[in-house]
């Protein structure tokens, strides 16, 4: 790719010119009474602080390409990932920080190997310029799908538990017994992304073609990538939720076809 | 048919044989008796160090190692239930909760058994604990005789069918619901056992193809019951079978019930806050409360010493006021 051709690099002057905006929502929090200004204040100073340190960070470790960084950086983003999908769960699952660890972990690192490896083939694979905003991408849907497919299916296992013991109670297994709430959880989960499949580009261009078109690649280069994306985050979202509801649901079943329905 | 064969061959044969061979080796080493026993009883005493985990493993060896050489096999008890507890265990900021506290008693064959008590008092848990919808924390149930461990879950909710509170009737017709089953599990699913089944509970075969959402309350309590009887169980568990239903369906269930005792010869385990269906069962009264036994009944038994809260429950009075008199 050709670097930063026509790019205007923003002064810090700049920046704090765009704060002027904020003003805005300040005027109408005030003019409205909605109470949002301490909120405000809050968001816009904690979003100049992460995203100045996380700047930092990446710096450093694009300017030392070193693979055992790039680990280390995708291990925090995995860690940081887990934590807000099982907060997100409106009942505390038993395990839940491992079951959804394990599920992001893989989901992301398969769809990461294979984009980064065979469809984009990166050289050499740590290239911090192209792995990091990858699975970036890739963990976050994986990590909202997670999280929407446990939430539906705790809140199904809940409110379908007598339909769970019915079966359970007519000789069926306890995986056999949660299947269909497994299955309506994993529709919860993908729907989202499948509608974004056929809206995308017409009502708004994705964050990230944006972003490249900004700094000066040619549309038809941001679409080809956009479009790898598109799909890696369809196989990420599957994974990711399929793993986490077939773990979690594992949770509530025991060995001898039980539902636990005091974790429930 | 085959699933009766299967009880007796598991009970009677191989795992007999094995016990009674196991002393003769021992004894074959004309010196050494005690170190064969202490070895002996110290490879036990590992293996169920080892299977502690595994609730399964250990039930099976525990069977073979203490039940088996004890049964009598024209065995009296359908269920029998020995000093059972059951706790849920604490979690994030509640403490544990005892729900059964140390209950004991057994269902003869064809038999049948009313647990009464007031709201909260652990009667639907005594139930999932004898199908092992629940795991006790401690106590043993014995289903014909063998500890309900030893038997695959599955096959023992259909041989002791549990009938709920409220009839869960699944998507599609009242055949469909009849016939949802595990994939390839046994048994006989035809439109005329259907029929017949249907008949049993006192509904018209010409229900097979009506969507089982449009049927009445009555109507689907009892394709609930009619699908348990499909299984051929030897025991029925229902829940509170007539609470959600208005009294002419009320009446339909519990003929359907009363009928299903003469011509099944089922053993029946009930809840029920309804005396009408406490007479209709006869057989034994059981009184819960907070999860103890508070009083056992024979209902069937003339001797006149009826216990004057179960008195007042017969009579028509709710529990809960009679427990206020007492």
């Amino acid at each position: 790719m050709s670097p930063t051709a026509g790019i205007i690099d923003l002064s810090i002057f700049q920046v704090i010119l765009a704060l002027v905006l904020i003003l805005a929502i300040i005027v109408v929090s005030v003019h409205q009474s909605l109470g949002l200004e301490r909120d405000l204040a809050i968001g816009t100073i904690r979003a100049v602080v992460q995203l100045y340190a996380v700047g930092l960070i990446l710096a450093a470790v694009f300017a030392a390409a070193r693979w055992y960084w790039v680990l280390l950086i995708l291990g925090v983003m995995i860690g940081v990932a887990t934590q807000a999908a099982v907060s997100r769960l409106s009942k505390p699952l038993p395990n839940g920080a491992w079951i959804a660890a394990t599920a992001l972990t893989i989901s992301t690192a398969g769809t990461l190997a294979y984009v980064i490896g065979i469809v984009v083939q990166v050289r050499p694979w740590y290239e911090p310029q192209y792995i990091i905003p990858i699975a970036g991408m890739i963990l976050g849907n994986s990590m909202t799908s997670a999280a929407l497919a446990g939430d539906r299916l705790q809140s199904d296992l809940r409110s379908r538990s007598d339909e769970i013991e019915a079966r359970l109670a007519l000789g069926f297994s306890g995986r056999e017994a949660v299947q269909p709430m497994v299955r309506a959880s994993l529709r919860a989960a993908m729907i989202p992304t499948v509608n974004g499949m056929m809206t995308v580009g017409l009502v708004q261009l994705p964050g990230m073609m944006t972003g490249q078109i900004l700094a000066g690649s040619s549309p038809l280069t941001a679409i080809r990538y956009q479009l790898v994306v598109i799909f890696m985050q369809g196989a990420a979202t599957a994974v990711g939720s399929l793993l986490f509801v077939r773990l979690a649901a594992g949770r509530y079943i025991t060995p001898a076809h039980q539902l636990q329905r005091y974790l429930l | 048919m085959s699933s009766v064969s299967f009880v007796r061959r598991d009970l009677s044969s191989p795992p007999t044989s094995t016990i009674s061979k196991l002393p003769r080796q021992i004894r074959a080493k004309s010196r050494g008796d005690d170190w064969a026993i202490f070895a002996l009883g110290l490879i036990c005493a590992i293996l169920t160090s080892l299977t502690r985990s595994s609730g399964f493993l250990k039930a099976r060896l525990l069977y073979f190692m203490t039940e088996l050489p004890l049964q009598t096999p024209p065995y009296n008890a359908i269920l029998e239930v020995n000093h059972l507890s059951l706790q849920y265990p604490s979690g994030r900021g509640h403490s544990p909760t005892q729900i059964l506290n140390d209950v004991s008693f057994s269902v003869r064959r064809g038999g049948a058994l009313t647990l009464v008590g007031p709201s909260g008092s652990g009667k639907s848990s005594v139930l999932r604990c004898l199908n092992r919808l629940l795991e006790p924390t401690s106590g043993i149930v014995r289903f014909d005789g063998r500890d309900i461990r030893s038997f695959d879950p599955r096959e023992l909710r259909c041989r002791v069918a549990l009938v709920m509170q409220t009839s869960v009737m699944f998507e599609g017709t009242v055949r469909d619901n009849l016939c949802i089953r595990p994939a390839n599990a046994p048994g006989d699913f035809s439109d005329g056992r259907m029929a017949t089944v249907l008949d049993e509970v006192g509904l018209e075969s010409n229900l097979l193809d009506r969507d089982a959402a449009t049927l009445s309350g009555g109507e689907k309590q009892r394709v609930t019951i009619a699908r348990a009887l499909l299984r051929d169980p030897q025991a029925l568990l229902l829940d509170e079978p007539t609470s959600a239903l208005d009294p002419p369906n009320t009446f339909l269930v519990m003929e359907a019930i009363s009928r299903l005792r003469t011509t099944r010869a089922l053993s029946i385990v009930a809840v029920t806050h309804q005396p009408e269906l406490v007479r209709r069962l006869g057989g034994n009264l059981l009184y819960l409360i907070k999860g103890r036994v508070e009083a056992f009944q024979s209902f069937d038994a003339a001797d006149g010493v009826l216990d004057a809260r179960l008195e007042a429950f017969l009579a028509g009075e709710s529990l809960n006021a009679s427990k206020g008199q007492t």
